[in-house]
C-alpha cells in the first residue's frame, strides 16, 4: 500500500457574492458586474493560507486547532472534494474520507443498496462491494436491518454502517473528521482497533479530532492550525503540548497531562547519565505508533547514546496501566543477556510476538542500569501507549482463547 | 476529460444510481413500477373524455386529438420533468458531492436517465393506443414507430444539455427553480404540443416567431415518427439534431464553468 499527501502553498479562499440575501440571486448576477465596482469586493474568508505539508506513506497526522481554523477544510482539499484557491495538493492512492459517516445514505432504499452505491463511489466494483458485504454487515453490527430501508435505522447504525463502508474499501490513504466521537462507546472502541489495524498495515492517515490524547496515542505528528496559518508542526506531543498551553491562555492552573509531563521530565528521570535513553518509541506494523491493537506483534525501540563507555549494563522495561497497577517487567538481565561492553550509541528493541494486553491505556518506563540497580537514566512513564480492541476486555490481561462445549446450545448467527 | 467521457467511465455507477432512483421513487407504493405505466394510461384516459367529448380541436392531420396530443406530450414530460428536477438534483445530493469524492456530472446525468426510463415505460401505452385506434379505423397505425429510438436521439441530447445548465445553474441561483418552471411553461405553449404549427391561424409574424423555437423540430420529428407515420423532412432532422448537439455542447460549456465552485456553494 502507499498512499501519501503533498500540500504545497496551498491557500484556501471562500467568497460569497451576496451579502444581504444568503443565496446568490439571478439579479446579482446580471446586475453585479457593474455595481460591483463601486460596492464593497465581495466577502472572503481566507479559510486555509500557505500550508505546507507533507505526509508519507504510512504516517499518521493529526490536525488540531480551535473551530474554524481549517481543519475540515484542510480534510476536503486532501479528499479532492475542494479545489485550493492556489498552491497544489498532490494524493497518491485510494483516499476515503471519514466525514459524516453515511452522509449519502438515502433514506428511502436499503442499507445494502446503500452500501453498493457508497462502495461505488468510494471507487469499488460491484463484485468487490458483493464480497465484502458479510463483512461490512458484520461491522456495523446491524444484522437483518440491513435490508431494511436506512430511514428506519437509529443513528448508531447509521453511523455504523457509513463507517464500515468507509473502511471496506481498502483505502490508502484515510481522511477521518471527529468520527471517533460520534458513536457510543463500544462502536468507538471498535473503530478505533479497527483503524489501529490499518495503521499496522501501512494506511498512510490524516485525522481532525478535539480529542488531544486520542491524538497523541494516534498520531506521529501534529499541525496546528490557527485561523487557516500554520502554528506549528512536528511530534504529536509538542504540537499538542503547545496547543494545550494556547487554549489554557498561559495560566498555570492547567491540568497535569502526562504528554507535558513527560516533556517536562521533572522527578520522571534520573540516573548518571553515563548512558542516555535518547528516544524510545513503540512500532507496530511498519510505523511508529501508539495505537496498538491487543494480540498483534510490537515492538519498543530504545535508542541510546553513550556519554561514558559501561561494562555493567541492564535494558529493561516496566509496563503499568494507567491507575498505576504494575502489569509486568523485563530486562535483558532476567532474559540472560550478559553485558559485555556499552561503547558506541545503538539502539535495543524488545520484541512482542503478540501484545496480549487488554484494552486500555498502558505507561512504560524504560531504563538502562547496572545491575545492582544503580541507574544511568531511568525513564518514568517513557511512552504512552493506547491498547485497542473491538471487545472491551476486563483486566489487563486479554490471551487468544476459545471455549469448548459439551451440552450447551448457543444461538448461532 | 470531457463529460461524455467521464460519464462514461462512470456508467456503472450512474446505472446503479438510475435505479436508486426509480427505487426510491416506487418505494413503498403498493403498484410500484405500474405506476410509470399507469401514469401515462391515466392521463390519456382524461384526454380521450376532456378532448372527445367537451373540447373538439380541429387541426389538419391532428385526428384522434387525444391521441395527437398525447404523442406530443409525450417527450415533451420527459423533458420538462428531467429539466424541473435539474433544479434541485444537486442540491439534494449535496451531502454525497461534499463528503465523498464524486465527479458532480453524474447526478445530472442520472435525472435524465431516470426520466428516460419513465418515458421508455409509457410508450407501449401509446404502442396500444394507436393500434386500438387502428383496429377501430379512426387512425392508420404508424408503422414509422420502431424509429422512435432515432426520433429520441436529439430530446436526449437537448434535455441532457439542459439538465446540466440548469443542475449548475440551480446551486449559484437559487431562483432558478421558479424561473425554470415559467420558461417551461412558455415553451410548452410556444411548442407544437396540443397544436400543429401547419393548421394554426395566427398572424405570420407569431407564426415565424414560433416555428423559432427550437424544439419545434423535436417534437414535429417525434409525433410524425409515432402519430402521423411518416419521417419528417430531411431538414427538420436536421434541425433537430443541430439544437441536441448545440444544447449538450452548451449545457456541458455552462456546467464546466460552475463545476470547480458547485461544492462550496452546495
Amino acid at each position: 500500500m502507499r498512499g501519501a499527501i503533498r500540500f504545497a502553498g496551498v491557500r484556501k479562499v471562500y467568497r460569497w457574492r451576496g451579502r444581504r440575501t444568503r443565496h446568490e440571486t439571478l439579479k446579482g448576477a446580471l446586475f453585479h458586474r457593474r455595481l460591483a465596482r463601486r460596492a464593497a469586493a465581495p466577502e472572503e474568508h481566507v479559510a486555509l493560507d500557505d500550508i505546507d505539508l507533507e505526509v508519507g506513506p504510512g504516517e499518521a497526522v493529526a490536525i488540531v486547532g480551535p473551530n474554524g481554523s481549517g481543519k475540515s477544510t484542510f480534510l476536503k482539499l486532501a479528499g479532492g472534494i475542494l479545489r485550493p484557491t492556489s498552491g497544489s495538493v498532490e494524493v497518491e492512492g485510494r483516499v476515503t474520507a471519514l466525514i459524516e459517516l453515511g452522509a449519502g445514505f438515502h433514506p428511502e432504499i436499503t442499507g445494502r443498496e446503500n452500501v453498493l452505491i457508497n462502495g461505488m463511489l468510494l471507487g469499488l466494483g460491484r463484485r468487490e462491494i458483493e464480497e465484502r458485504m458479510p463483512e461490512i454487515v458484520d461491522f456495523a453490527q446491524i444484522g437483518s436491518f440491513i435490508d431494511q430501508p436506512v430511514k428506519i435505522y437509529s443513528s448508531g447504525m447509521y453511523v455504523r454502517l457509513g463507517f464500515a463502508v468507509a473502511v471496506a474499501v481498502d483505502p490508502d490513504v484515510l481522511l477521518i473528521d471527529e468520527v471517533l466521537s460520534v458513536g457510543d462507546e463500544a462502536f468507538t472502541r471498535r473503530c478505533l482497533d479497527r483503524l489501529a489495524r490499518m495503521r499496522q498495515q501501512g494506511v498512510t492517515m490524516v485525522l481532525v479530532s478535539h480529542d488531544l490524547d486520542l491524538v497523541t496515542s494516534f498520531a506521529d505528528r501534529a499541525l496546528y492550525l490557527e485561523r487557516g496559518r500554520v502554528v506549528a508542526e512536528g511530534p504529536a506531543d509538542a504540537v499538542v503540548a503547545r496547543y494545550r498551553s494556547d487554549v489554557a491562555g498561559g495560566s498555570d492552573d492547567r491540568q497535569p497531562d502526562l504528554g507535558r509531563a513527560r516533556m517536562e521530565e521533572e522527578g520522571k528521570r534520573w540516573g548518571t547519565g553515563d548512558v542516555e535513553i535518547v528516544s524510545v518509541e513503540s512500532i507496530s506494523g511498519s510505523a511508529t505508533q501508539r495505537l496498538i491493537p491487543s494480540g498483534s506483534p510490537c515492538r519498543l525501540r530504545i535508542r541510546y547514546r553513550v556519554k561514558q563507555p559501561v561494562e555493567d549494563f541492564v535494558f529493561g522495561i516496566a509496563w503499568h496501566r494507567i491507575d498505576g497497577v504494575l502489569v509486568g517487567g523485563h530486562n535483558t538481565d532476567l532474559d540472560g543477556l550478559v553485558p559485555r561492553k556499552l561503547a558506541a550509541d545503538g539502539e535495543v528493541s524488545c520484541v512482542y510476538d503478540s501484545l496480549q494486553l487488554a484494552p486500555g491505556d498502558y505507561l512504560l518506563d524504560v531504563a538502562v542500569h547496572a545491575r545492582d540497580g544503580l541507574a544511568y537514566d531511568y525513564w518514568r512513564d517513557a511512552v504512552r501507549v493506547r491498547v485497542t480492541s473491538a471487545v472491551e476486555w476486563p483486566g489487563v490481561w486479554a490471551p487468544p482463547h476459545r471455549w469448548e462445549c459439551q451440552g450447551p446450545e448457543w444461538e448461532s448467527e | 476529460m470531457t463529460v461524455q467521457r467521464l460519464l462514461w467511465r462512470h456508467r456503472a455507477l450512474i446505472a446503479v444510481l438510475v435505479r436508486r432512483e426509480l427505487d426510491a421513487r416506487y418505494r413503498a407504493s403498493f403498484l410500484g413500477f405500474f405506476w410509470s405505466l399507469l401514469n401515462p394510461l391515466l392521463l390519456l384516459a382524461v384526454y380521450t373524455v376532456v378532448f372527445t367529448y367537451i373540447f373538439h380541436p380541429r387541426f389538419p392531420g391532428g385526428d384522434p386529438y387525444p391521441l395527437f396530443l398525447f404523442s406530443g406530450l409525450l417527450p415533451w414530460l420527459f423533458f420538462s420533468g428531467a429539466v424541473l428536477d435539474a433544479s434541485i438534483t444537486l442540491v439534494d445530493n449535496g451531502p454525497l458531492l461534499a463528503k465523498v469524492m464524486c465527479p458532480p456530472e453524474i447526478f445530472p446525468a442520472v435525472t435524465v436517465l431516470a426520466h428516460l426510463v419513465h418515458h421508455l415505460l409509457a410508450l407501449p401505452v401509446l404502442l396500444a393506443a394507436m393500434a386500438v385506434a387502428a383496429l377501430a379505423g379512426a387512425h392508420p397505425f404508424p408503422w414509422t414507430m420502431w424509429l422512435v429510438p432515432l426520433a429520441l436521439v436529439p430530446w436526449i441530447l437537448t434535455t441532457g444539455g439542459t439538465v446540466l445548465a440548469v443542475s449548475a445553474l440551480s446551486v449559484h441561483y437559487r431562483d432558478m427553480r421558479d424561473l425554470v418552471g415559467h420558461l417551461l411553461n412558455l415553451f410548452f405553449f410556444a411548442s407544437p404540443i396540443i397544436y400543429s404549427l401547419d393548421g394554426l391561424q395566427v398572424p405570420s409574424l407569431l407564426r415565424r416567431v414560433l416555428a423559432l423555437n427550437p424544439l419545434a423540430s423535436l417534437v414535429t420529428v417525434y409525433r410524425d415518427v409515432v402519430f402521423t407515420g411518416e419521417i419528417s423532412s430531411f431538414e427538420t432532422w436536421l434541425t433537430a439534431l443541430a439544437v441536441g448537439v448545440i444544447s449538450w455542447w452548451l449545457g456541458a460549456r455552462v456546467f464546466a464553468h460552475y463545476r470547480e465552485t458547485l461544492v462550496e456553494a452546495v
